[in-house]
């Protein structure tokens, strides 16, 4: 995957001349070229499946454990349930799994978020994002095949990383229900990073079920 | 008798520890070259490079490019000249630079570039850059938030060849074009400029005078657009900006500008000499030539904190 995505940064820094060799339509300003040459949405899509779920499935382990973890050592956790080789200064993010109770929600803002009791107390103990707008790049930065050094530059890092939040609003949350979710179950496959501030952890989903209603 | 043996004894000494004081050969040369000084952010890099070259042992050469390509490339020039073992370099332009980086390269002269990314890889020994866009994204939500995720606002854009500028005006939009109620009403290039800021947020404002906010992308566009702001009598304007200067943490702590997001320039430019200097030891670059350092957001809760371009805990 990461062969094809160096040969379309090769034919977008290139430009024009190299791109027959890569087989992407040919336009004409600058800009334009980049779009064409460098399809962040579709690199998302065609890994999703196949790479992006299992590897999550396989990092993840329940809220309780992980942030036990976290806790005891970030370290340690992060390379456990997230991506070891990430850039020394970010935060460790981890993949997780909620099974539990939805207790809150927002679903006004156009971010909007649930909230997820995991230990049967009534009380919140984490906060999931519900989309559309999703906030972040959790979701690429838990995964440890992708790496800064194989973009162009920050920009399409950061395109691609908004391309993981796109995928799941289209293909996920826009489908699930809006209304009158306390109450309901969730079971969330997520990534999130630690935060200092006092707010909830805040998962971006990878797949989520919501139960019906109780 | 005694005495003036003492006496030229102790002279003996004091010559003696001058001599080892300063070896035969001068210090190693690491040359430092960032955009004008007149923006404090890259003063702030400037000087903490040179203070960490200074205390692993180097002479520095601080060299201002002023966001001049050409003469980025004389100043390359006299860096080779001058034999220096290392460049820390904050470039004048993603593209415009490579081949000035180069240069350096094929000189045997390797370049620790920070703040701003080249367009190419395996040229610089080192690229440290902010995590611009996670920092656009911060700065943004706090301005939906701060606007109530509705209402009119201005962009202030900065120097199009900075590929930083187009990275956070993306990490803004990827944010605040989330929320339809958000109405973008002007989007100009102030050139990361007080005084273009100040006139062009004069002129904006003519033609739109309902504004709710304006983000920018830097502190000292946001600190030009909020003198033009308070001028005509619009100060309750929502600013946000990004870099996180004293000027804006000082407007913020006074109830001025609401927001900003850190840089950790001061940081970021000890780290890059920090690697120059195992790199001219050993002989090893950093195993990950680009690596990005993460941005934090200043609010009125966390700005008495700030000193140039470090947060203090």
């Amino acid at each position: 995957m990461f062969k094809r995505l160096t040969c379309l940064i090769v034919a977008a820094t290139a430009g024009a001349l190299s791109l027959s060799a890569c087989k992407i339509l040919p336009t004409p300003s600058g800009d334009e070229v980049d779009a064409a040459a460098f399809n962040p949405d579709a690199m998302v899509t065609e890994i999703w499946t196949s790479r992006v779920i299992p590897y999550l499935q396989a990092k993840a382990a329940s809220f309780a454990e992980v942030e036990a973890a976290a806790k005891a050592d970030p370290e340690a956790a992060g390379t456990k349930y997230g991506n070891p080789n990430k850039q020394a200064s970010s935060p460790w993010t981890y993949a997780v799994t909620l099974d539990g109770t939805i207790v809150g929600s927002n679903t006004k803002s156009r971010a909007a978020t649930i909230d997820v009791d995991v230990d049967g107390d009534g009380k919140a103990d984490a906060r999931v994002q519900f989309g559309p707008a999703m906030r972040g790049t959790s979701l690429r930065d838990s995964l440890d095949f992708v790496n800064f050094n194989e973009f162009t530059n920050q920009i399409d890092f950061a395109q691609y990383g908004k391309a993981f939040n796109t995928y799941v609003d289209s293909t996920v949350l826009s489908k699930l229900p809006r209304e009158d979710l306390e109450g309901r179950t969730a079971k969330v496959l997520g990534a999130y990073s630690t935060n200092k501030g006092s707010d909830l952890p805040l998962v971006t989903p990878a797949e989520v079920e919501i139960g019906p209603k109780p | 008798m005694k005495l003036t043996r003492r006496t030229t004894l102790v002279a003996f000494a004091a010559l003696l520890s001058i001599g080892t004081a300063m070896p035969a050969y001068a210090a190693d040369l690491i040359a430092i070259i960032t955009p004008s000084h007149d923006n404090p952010f890259f003063k702030a890099e400037a000087v903490g490079a040179e203070a960490k070259a200074k205390e692993l042992g180097y002479e520095a050469l601080v060299l201002v490019h002023d966001d001049d390509a050409n003469k980025q490339s004389e100043l390359i020039d006299t860096a080779i000249g001058r034999g220096a073992k290392a460049i820390i370099l904050d470039n004048a332009g993603a593209d415009a630079s490579v081949a000035a980086v180069q240069k350096a390269k094929d000189a045997g002269i390797p370049s620790f570039l920070i703040d701003r990314e080249i367009n190419a890889t395996g040229v610089a020994a080192a690229q440290i850059v902010s995590n611009n866009y996670q920092g656009a994204q911060l700065g943004a939500q706090e301005f939906v938030k701060l606007m109530g995720e509705a209402g009119n606002y201005v962009e202030l854009i900065g120097k199009e060849s900075d590929t930083n500028a187009g990275i956070r005006s993306k990490g803004y939009h990827d944010v605040i074009d989330e929320f339809p109620d958000l109405k973008m009403v002007a989007a100009q290039s102030a050139n990361w400029s007080q005084t273009e800021a100040y006139s062009k947020m004069e002129s904006i404002l003519q033609a739109n005078p309902d504004i709710k906010g304006v983000i920018s992308g830097n502190d000292t566009m946001a600190m030009g657009a909020y003198a033009a702001l308070v001028a005509a009598g619009k100060g309750d304007v929502i600013v946000v900006g990004f870099d996180g200067s004293n000027d804006v943490r000082d407007s913020i702590n006074s109830g001025g500008i609401k927001a900003t997001v850190l840089q950790p320039a001061y940081a970021q430019a000890q780290m890059a000499v920090e690697q120059a200097d195992a790199y001219i030891k050993t002989g090893k670059a950093p195993a990950e030539e680009k690596q990005l350092m993460d941005c934090v957001l200043i609010t009125a809760e966390n700005a008495p904190n700030l000193e140039t371009f470090a947060l203090k805990n």
